[in-house]
């Protein structure tokens, strides 16, 4: 038989591993890393000690715990896909300003002589890349 | 520096081959200034039609949309050190006799910013808008949108800026960011071509004006009241 405590172990180890390892592979950039080990260390304290949620739950009085996870949780990810848009905004404005750059150096760069400056790249791949 | 006097004409161009380079010739045998095409990721042969009739070419290797296409246009104006710039659309809408119209103000100081306006060329819904923004922002123009303008240097430094470089199109947006500034702004009534070739990038449809009209009212409302007070990035 298997208990709702193995369970939620279960989900929090596999989480905190997967996040933990893409971090040591260096797929996460420097400060998301931290974001997301903080994340990891989260979900594994909670996989191992589900009942935090109702000591905390009836501190903050309130009389069906799950929400408080189900709130918190959602809390959380509102924060971070924001944050999310105001990086990407700020690239975009980056992308921008490099595009104008690079097109105004090669306004001054030497022309080919006689040769056709009008090389095209293919098409940009979709920026949005999370 | 040794251009100090004189001023270059802008033209974004997203594949326009059909009609650019008629007007950067004829922008060159009116009014013999630099003209400077800013080709927007073309995929015909807008850039070298452009190089052929004497124009210099900024190639985008991503597609900026207008007002970014404009804005590189003016960052290379002020690197190079250009007193005016002249904005102008490919599409052959804004006759280049009309230049001195807009060059008037600046020249003799009157302004820092001329815009062509061409109120009687707009359709029903275009005046709508147009009067919506006009409540919402207080601006007291005319032609919000028109692409045809003049600028000086404190103008193009206010724009060249990375805080106009999310802006979408050459509009609302840019003209907050000059009364922003407290640079002045007047119109000149200039004569109105139809449209050679293409269509508004704005006006295009239903879901496009929509989508316009709620971005650019966010801008406003966004911006009322905003005085920016950041020193002019240099980058």
């Amino acid at each position: 038989m298997i208990t709702y405590q193995l369970t939620s172990m279960a989900i929090g180890i596999l989480l905190a591993a997967v996040i933990l390892f893409l971090v040591r592979r260096d797929h996460l950039h420097g400060p998301y890393s931290l974001w997301w080990i903080g994340a990891a260390a989260t979900v594994a304290l909670l996989g191992f000690f589900p009942r935090l949620f109702d000591l905390l739950a009836s501190k903050l009085g309130i009389s069906y715990p799950p929400i408080l996870a189900i709130v918190l949780g959602f809390s959380m990810l509102l924060v971070k896909i924001l944050t999310m848009d105001l990086e990407r905004s700020r690239q975009e404005r980056l992308i921008r300003r490099l595009a104008q750059r690079l097109a105004m150096l090669e306004a001054q760069a030497p022309e080919p002589n006689g040769a056709d400056t009008t090389e095209h790249d293919p098409p940009p791949p979709p920026r949005a890349t999370g | 520096m040794g251009k100090l006097n004189s001023t270059v004409v802008l033209i974004p161009a997203h594949n326009e081959e059909a009609t650019v380079g008629d007007i950067v010739a004829q922008v060159r045998r009116l009014w013999r200034c630099p003209v400077v095409v800013i080709d927007d990721c073309s995929t015909d042969a807008t850039a070298p039609i452009a190089r052929r009739a004497g124009a210099t070419v900024l190639p985008l290797t991503i597609q900026l949309g207008a007002w970014g296409a404009i804005q590189t246009g003016l960052r290379h104006a002020l690197r190079q050190g250009y007193r005016i710039a002249v904005t102008l659309d490919a599409d052959g809408q804004h006759d280049p006799e009309d230049i001195g119209a807009l060059l008037r103000p600046l020249t003799t100081d009157a302004a820092d910013v001329a815009i062509g306006a061409f109120p009687e060329r707009a359709s029903r819904a275009r005046r709508l808008a147009w009067s919506y923004f006009r409540w919402l922002t207080g601006l007291e123009l005319e032609d919000i949108t028109s692409g045809f303008r003049a600028y000086n240097r404190a103008a193009m430094h206010a724009l060249a800026s990375r805080e106009a470089s999310l802006l979408d199109y050459q509009d609302v947006g840019v003209l907050l960011i000059l009364r922003g500034k407290g640079l002045r702004i007047v119109e000149a009534p200039v004569a109105m071509q139809p449209r050679a070739a293409g269509a508004s990038r704005i006006f295009r449809s239903w879901w496009v004006v929509g989508k316009y009209m709620l971005q650019t009212s966010v801008l406003c409302i966004a911006r009322v009241g905003f005085n920016p007070s950041q020193p002019p990035a240099a980058d």
